[in-house]
């Protein structure tokens, strides 16, 4: 068996100091960052505003955001993601190695590195984490973790030393051991049934805070952990958090969370709406805003469905879409139109913008020839049917009623009726996983790996379109080439071809129209201007470690 | 009497029940369950299989008469289940939000009855006729503000321009000022536009005109003869607005990022968290209940003629 060393080199290459903007994939403004002269100062509490409650913190929960924004300051990972290369590098692990068909991982951990109730965060442990988030524990209601394809068993091999196993090939497995999902917590949490684990100070990580209040739906108190000492290499700060601690405070109403700022309540706050940066930035604080790096803000369609069956329908809408203009009407620079199926920062990126051109006098010729033509009230019609969809609302979405009734505004003028729901979300959901009722939903997701595109698309997983053998029970549409695209890049071990197969699935789902890209999905903070030294990981969660206040 | 308490606990142990069943009933009739919320397209995406699974750790996958039995017993037994949305037991939860929210309604109360007699009694001493009908057009004023409007408004006002009050990392007493004036406000319009009525009403009665003649002074006849009278229907009224005060304070929770029983239960609704809002509803009707149980026990010693009929009741 031939093995790769892979992490030295990647290390040095991407040495790169996480606080000199390092991670400033789609930054707006840089103020955020510190400048390098300025020395950080120790002590002071940081008053971090977010939007909404945090919900259960098992780890694989990360990807909400309130979650992964309080899991990223309490749980360390086995390796870390450079936020910008996208490179892996060590972090918990020192090194690992791999065998050629990425079945079989080999991790060499750092000793010394203990969780915050003293345990020691070694092999064992690490093992315990995997298994769990790989298989699941039926027994304690733990779900396994959505970034895991085919994980087999894990094997202790001494105290600093643990391998994987996969039952297939499973080169997307490095890049999921950096992500927030794969926090690392003890051994006791892990002991706790999956309903104890909302309460925060359940959750004990090894990183470089630690829950020390919570109050329920309205606050988290982190306090700094002195004697952490194991930041991943290429951070500039390999001792304890600057900060003394964080508190982590919920405002839902977003007028409130800047007035907080702009009033010198809160020090920093996350999700500000495009048409509030211009407030923020006029009175000198900083809007900062974050690639997440995965699949574009996108209308999907379901092919099962009679009006979207045939590929000349869904093409007619996707090029009488204008997203230019719902970029330059709803958002600001931060929000970049889509020019593919993912995130041009993201891994595997193909620029697709000319097939994705605004074209509706192409678009009425696509639905003519399809059969569709114009009814006495504006609205197509074939066969006695009206050309007419009902979208739900996707509240995680930046503003998305204000896109969808944009997007239906430009539909009209092709003669295509869209009416935006906003149900509630038992009816959303259920009605999103049945073709029959929905020809066409909002999706994104956020993921800085290739797999990303399989989340989304493959129907075991997010099942985009609906396809049968996934989420949606009464399925029969499939379509197997798309599939094999999907396939071949999730099990391919040549990280360059990895680039290309995933390019090559993307550029399919855009012959075939299945997904409309309309704008890259940032994560938008703002901050004031003594808070120096904010970093984000991939997929723009904040992480504090190097944080310091400024005189102020 | 006993007899009489024993029996009317009897009927609020029913009302509980039924409460609980039709609850339950409506609430597997929804589309969709909280494990399809929570699991599928959440934070956690997983497949229809392993939503299997889960459901099964949640007993969600027996039968409904089987859950429903389950969770009344678990009830009798005093456990109110976990939310499947926040990760905790639901006690933990109506600890964590009750405390806060039977603060923000009664101080609330207390204020709009505050206001809405300061404005009724001002109304009619007043020796204006403009101030007196400037005076009587606030209530229209007052419940025509929506609450979130009033509530950011104070908020940019007191907190942001003044700085007077914090609305981020103040103290309980601090934290409580802007809430509680956002929710009294429209609370107290329908208690003053009934009081300035019925004070209206009893001071064209005869025995006003007696009083004057007696050499009364308008104080005096306000104070001790026509409030008393004019105060029974504002509290008819009062009773009523138990509901209000709890719509109320989900707009107020939300707008000031308080905890509280409004916006638990704003978020059990759009989670479906069964078990969250089983207990919510038990505990309304429970304060129903209660509160009705008092009242209709003070009854006879307010007014003399009920006590008979309770007598022969019992």
């Amino acid at each position: 068996m031939s093995r790769l060393t892979l992490a030295g080199a990647v290390a040095t290459a991407a040495a790169a100091a996480l606080l000199l903007g390092g991670c400033s994939a789609a930054s707006s403004s840089s103020s955020s960052s510190t400048n390098a002269s300025a020395k950080p100062v120790v002590g002071g509490t940081l008053v971090y505003l977010e939007q909404q409650a945090h919900t259960n913190l098992y780890p694989p929960s990360g990807g909400f955001y309130p979650n992964g924004g309080i899991l990223n300051q309490i749980t360390d990972k086995l390796t870390y993601q450079d936020p910008k290369s996208l490179k892996i590098e060590p972090w918990i692990a020192k090194s690992w190695t791999t065998d050629t068909t990425d079945t079989e991982y080999d991790f060499t951990l750092r000793s010394g590195v203990t969780f915050s109730d003293g345990t020691p965060l070694d092999a064992a442990a690490v093992a315990k984490n995997f298994d769990t988030y790989g298989l699941g524990n039926t027994a304690l209601s733990q779900p396994v973790s959505e970034v895991f394809n085919n994980y087999d068993h894990s094997q202790v091999v001494s105290p600093t030393e643990v391998k994987f196993f996969f039952k297939k090939p499973s080169p997307g497995f490095l890049q999921g051991t950096s992500v927030i999902g794969s926090g690392l917590v003890s051994l006791s949490t892990l002991a706790k049934n999956f309903n104890d684990l909302g309460s925060a100070t359940n959750i004990i990580g090894s990183g470089p805070f630690v829950v020390s209040k919570e109050s329920l739906g309205k606050e988290v108190d982190l306090t700094v952990r002195k004697d952490y000492k194991w930041a991943p290499e290429s951070s500039s700060n390999q001792g304890r958090a600057y900060l003394d601690g964080i508190k982590f405070i919920v405002e839902p109403e977003d007028s409130v969370r800047i007035g907080s700022l702009l009033s010198g309540q809160g020090d920093y706050i996350r999700q500000v709406q495009a048409y509030d940066e211009k407030q923020v930035t006029s009175q000198g604080y900083s809007v900062v805003a974050k690639a997440t790096n995965g699949v574009n803000d996108s209308i999907t369609f379901h092919p099962q469905n009679a009006l979207v069956a045939d590929v000349k329908v869904r093409q007619a809408l996707l090029h009488a879409t204008n997203t230019k203009q719902i970029v330059e009407t709803i958002f600001s620079k931060n929000y970049p139109q889509a020019t593919g199926v993912l995130a041009h920062t993201a891994k595997g990126y193909v620029n697709l913008s000319s097939e994705l051109k605004y074209d509706p006098s192409q678009s009425k010729k696509l639905l003519d020839a399809a059969g569709w033509k114009l009814g006495s009230d504006g609205v197509r019609q074939k066969d006695g049917q009206e050309l007419a969809f009902d979208i739900y609302e996707s509240l995680p979405q930046p503003q998305n009623k204000q896109v969808l009734q944009l997007v239906a505004q430009q539909w009209a003028k092709v003669g295509v009726k869209l009416t935006v729901k906003a149900g509630d979300a038992g009816s959303a959901t259920t009605d999103n996983l049945d073709s029959s009722k929905t020809a066409l939903a909002v999706t994104e997701v956020g993921r800085a790996d290739e797999d990303v595109l399989k989340s989304q698309f493959y129907p075991k997983n997010r099942n985009g379109l609906l396809q049968a053998g996934g989420t949606a029970t009464d399925a029969t549409f499939t379509d197997p080439k798309l599939n094999d695209l999907l396939d071949a890049e999730t099990t391919e071990t040549d990280p360059a071809k990895r680039v290309t197969d995933t390019q090559d699935a993307s550029t399919y789902l855009v012959d075939q129209a299945y997904t409309i890209p309309l704008f890259e999905e940032p994560q938008v903070f703002a901050g004031a201007s003594y808070v120096k030294g904010v970093a984000f990981e991939a997929v723009g969660r904040p992480s504090f470690s190097t944080t310091w206040l400024a005189k102020h | 009497m006993p007899r009489y308490l024993l029996g009317r606990i009897g009927q609020a142990v029913l009302v509980l029940w039924v409460a609980y069943t039709v609850t339950f009933v409506l609430l597997q009739a929804l589309p969709g369950d909280a494990v399809l919320i929570k699991f599928q397209g959440g934070d956690i995406n997983l497949t229809p299989d392993q939503l299997e699974q889960v459901r099964q750790t949640y007993g969600a996958d027996e039968s409904v008469l089987q859950q429903y039995f389950q969770s009344l017993g678990r009830l009798v037994t005093g456990n109110l289940g976990y939310s499947v949305q926040h990760g905790v037991p639901v006690t933990k939860l109506l600890a964590a939000n009750l405390p806060s929210t039977v603060a923000l309604t009664a101080l609330g109360f207390v204020l709009a009855v505050v206001i809405a007699v300061a404005v009724a009694f001002l109304s009619s001493l007043s020796p204006f006729a403009w101030l007196r009908r400037l005076l009587q057009a606030v209530p229209a004023l007052f419940i025509s503000v929506p609450t979130f409007w009033l509530g950011i408004t104070l908020i940019q006002i007191f907190s942001f321009k003044l700085r007077l009050v914090p609305v981020i990392g103040g103290t309980a007493a601090q934290s409580l000022v802007l809430p509680v004036i956002t929710l009294a406000v429209p609370i107290s319009a329908p208690l003053a536009q009934v009081l300035i009525r019925s004070i209206d009403a009893v001071s064209l009665q005869p025995f006003v005109p007696v009083l004057r003649a007696k050499g009364a002074g308008p104080n005096w006849i306000l104070w001790r003869h026509v409030g008393k009278n004019a105060l029974l229907p504002a509290l008819t009224i009062a009773g009523v607005l138990f509901g209000e005060l709890i719509a109320g304070a989900v707009v107020t929770e939300t707008v000031f990022g308080r905890t509280g029983i409004g916006v638990l239960t704003q978020d059990a609704v759009n989670n479906q968290d069964v078990a969250v809002l089983q207990a919510i509803v038990l505990l309304s009707a429970l304060v129903y209940v209660v509160v009705n149980l008092i009242v209709d026990l003070l009854h006879p010693l307010l007014d003399p003629r009920l006590s008979q009929k309770v007598v022969l009741a019992a």
